[in-house]
């Protein structure tokens, strides 16, 4: 196993995998560094799940090199390992105690360490009261409150999170980034896998953009926003504003736009047309292109409205 | 870890089990039933024996009419009876209540039935009608064979005592035969007892979409061992506890519930068969076990499973449709196909292993062959484990299955 904290944690390289004839990773590779905060983006099907699931043995890879720490997966490292799967779900005709210590034994703990911490965590999320309630007894909500203490109850090195915010309500939502918070605190390397793009702004230190298996780019948000190019201008108005080939319109609201500028097209240009066209500006601000304009420009228009969508859901 | 992991699967899955309402009532309805029916024997018999000594005290009332010329008076009348001066009017005195029993002897005892009248004094009471009409014949042919051995002689009531002999070694009878067989009994106990739950159990990681943490906790090895080492647990608890009613009724209440006598002194426990027994138990366990697992594994839900899973139970009963043939000519073609085809093989060897007719030979093969069959089923139950239970709600594709690497 390697010690060495200047390795990356996760190292990912010319990873295939195929199910048949079907190939649904092509020669993939990324490295995940300790410490910091990973956004591992994609449509859906473009291979997000498959690759984790590889990550993690689940999956035999067709071939490529998968590690944690140096080497690859064994259910060893399962004790320092929180996975928050996509396909989510507990063992319903048990207690949360009984399952929560299950599940906190199996990653190493003491029976009373997983008690202990089981107890303390109800608590934290006003749950006390469940302990001896049978899973399938909770409300949905309840019951992903407890997968997500499930999840961290080891205090992982390595948190990895799929679709951490699928079918999650606002409370557990905020849940689960106060959780990501504090385990980017205490030094823990988080890796999310969405599609969520506001998430990946807010959190993420890089990531990596999958289409079709392979990677569309990979590194910081900087980095890849600077590599798709063009920037966005968000404008507050009155009036209507007006088509134009200097830019394209990508959101469109009562009094609020967004619009994609190319590289060569200069701002100021933009706005002075806008104001002779006698549009009304009340507020121009011109910034990177978003992730939401590059999802949208890699996935095209329908898997980023699928995912506006889903942001939106999340969200609401 | 992967002990401490096996040490937690065992204890999560047998607490949980043991710890169900569910588990209880079906565990506690037989020995419940069990109890009541001894209850019930218990109760019948204590009313017997005690209207039998209270007979010896109270003489029952009776009167008869002899055919067969085989009552002795004297016997009769020891026991209350007296011959019944009006016969035609006998059986409508006892109707009426005026008179208490009436039995009439046949001509012949061998070809028509003691005909008994009494008037009704509930359900165990009645007994004692009969009991006592056979006492008077049987204390009466006592008493005119004038010997108590030879009615003993006439009613078989001896025993024998035989001893045979094989390559000039004692061999034994039927209380050889019978502890090999033992096994065979434990196999259908464990196997109808526990295969439906070890079907469900490994449904359930997969029906509570718990496999990929399991998975990234646990090596699925260690998890199906587990549940196997619980289940095996399982079974063993349900199995003390269906037998405590028995054991208990025939060690503290033998006489009284009318056990049978089982002299368990003369059962030879063989170290060759017996050894050959255990084998097969374990070989068949293994074997059953991987494919009930293995079934749960490729099945979406526990209905799904089941369509698939009546047919391998059922090749456990078919043996029994031949066992005649078995027992009288174990060589015969059909006997030997059943003894090496893998699941009819753990039934039929065991029969032929309890009766003698299984050579070392055969069953070194079919032990062999039992294991080998057993840990292939067992490791493709935890590779079909591995990727099926991740597909979750389909049914896995076999050749998808095994066109993973492994």
């Amino acid at each position: 196993m390697s010690n060495d904290l200047s390795q990356p944690l996760v190292h990912i390289d010319d990873f295939h995998m195929k199910f048949g004839d079907k190939v649904v990773i092509d020669g993939l590779s990324f490295d995940v560094a300790r410490g910091e905060t990973f956004g591992f983006l994609g449509s859906n099907g473009s291979g997000k799940t498959t690759t984790i699931r590889a990550l993690l043995g689940i999956y035999l890879p067709t071939s490529g090199i998968l590690e944690i720490n140096g080497r690859v997966f064994s259910d060893d490292y399962g004790a320092r390992l929180g996975y928050l799967p996509e396909e989510r779900g507990l063992y319903k005709k048990e207690s949360v105690l009984d399952v929560m210590t299950y599940f906190g034994r199996l990653k190493g703990l003491t029976r009373a360490g997983a008690q202990k911490f089981s107890r303390d965590y109800l608590d934290r999320v006003d749950l006390a009261d469940k302990a001896d309630v049978r899973v399938d007894k909770l409300s949905g909500g309840e019951q992903q409150k407890i997968q997500l203490g499930v999840t961290i109850m080891n205090d992982p090195e390595l948190l990895i999170l799929d679709e951490p915010t699928k079918g999650f309500d606002p409370v557990n939502r905020r849940l689960l980034m106060d959780i990501i918070e504090d385990r980017k605190k205490a030094g823990a390397t988080v890796v999310m896998v969405t599609h969520q793009m506001e998430e990946v702004e807010r959190l993420c230190d890089r990531i990596v953009l999958l289409k079709d298996g392979k990677s569309e780019a990979y590194g910081t948000i900087d980095e890849v926003q600077n590599l798709f190019g063009g920037r966005t201008v968000r404008l507050k108005y009155s009036g209507t504003v007006p088509d134009s080939p200097r830019y394209k319109v990508v959101l469109r609201e009562r009094n609020y736009a967004e619009l994609a500028l190319d590289d060569a097209v200069d701002e100021a240009d933009v706005l002075r047309e806008l104001v002779s066209s006698g549009l009304v500006v009340r507020g121009f601000v011109a910034a990177k292109r978003s992730l939401d304009d590059i999802f949208i420009q890699v996935y095209g228009e329908a898997e980023g409205a699928s995912a506006q969508a889903q942001a939106e859901t999340a969200v609401n | 870890m992967a002990r401490h992991n096996l040490g937690t699967v065992v204890q999560f899955e047998f607490t949980r089990t043991v710890k169900k309402r569910r588990f209880w009532i079906a565990t506690l309805a037989i020995p419940i039933l069990l109890a009541i029916v001894f209850g019930l024997v218990f109760a019948s018999s204590s009313n017997t024996q005690s209207l039998s000594e209270a007979q010896k005290n109270n003489q029952l009332a009776f009167t008869y009419t002899d055919a067969s010329a085989l009552v002795d008076p004297a016997v009769a009348k020891a026991l209350g009876g007296t011959v019944e001066s009006d016969p035609g009017t006998a059986v409508e005195r006892v109707r009426t209540g005026k008179l208490n029993a009436y039995f009439a002897y046949p001509a012949s005892l061998q070809k028509e039935p003691v005909k008994v009248f009494g008037t009704d004094q509930g359900i165990f009471k009645n007994g004692s009608y009969d009991a006592v009409a056979k006492q008077v014949v049987i204390l009466s042919a006592q008493e005119k064979a004038g010997s108590a051995e030879l009615s003993a002689a006439i009613q078989g009531n001896f025993n024998t005592q035989s001893q045979t002999f094989k390559n000039g070694k004692v061999s034994g009878g039927l209380e050889t035969v019978v502890p090999p067989l033992l096994f065979l009994v434990l196999f259908y106990v464990v196997i109808i007892l526990l295969a439906n739950q070890m079907l469900a159990s490994t449904l359930e990681e997969k029906e509570n979409r718990v496999t990929e943490m399991i998975l990234t906790t646990l090596n699925p090895t260690t998890l199906v061992v587990g549940k196997v080492i619980s289940l095996f647990l399982v079974g063993a608890l349900q199995a003390v506890v269906f037998a405590a009613p028995m054991v208990i009724g025939y060690v503290f209440f033998h006489d009284q519930l009318a056990m049978p006598n089982f002299d368990l002194s003369n059962l030879q426990f063989q170290f060759w068969p017996m050894l050959v027994g255990a084998l097969l138990f374990v070989g068949g366990f293994i074997l059953f076990t991987g494919v009930l697992v293995g079934i749960g594994a490729v099945m979406p839900t526990a209905k799904d499973a089941s369509a698939v899973f009546a047919p391998v139970m059922i090749m456990m009963f078919i043996p029994f449709y031949i066992v005649s043939m078995v027992v009288s000519d174990p060589g015969n073609l059909i006997v030997q196909i059943f003894t090496f085809f893998p699941f009819t093989a753990p039934i039929t060897a065991m029969l032929r292993n309890g009766f003698g007719s299984l050579s070392g030979v055969s069953a070194a093969v079919v032990i062999a062959e039992l294991f080998v069959f057993g840990v292939l089923a067992l490791r493709v139950a935890v590779h079909l484990f591995r990727y099926g239970s991740i597909e979750y709600s389909r049914k896995l594709s076999l050749r998808t299955a095994f066109a993973r690497k492994g």
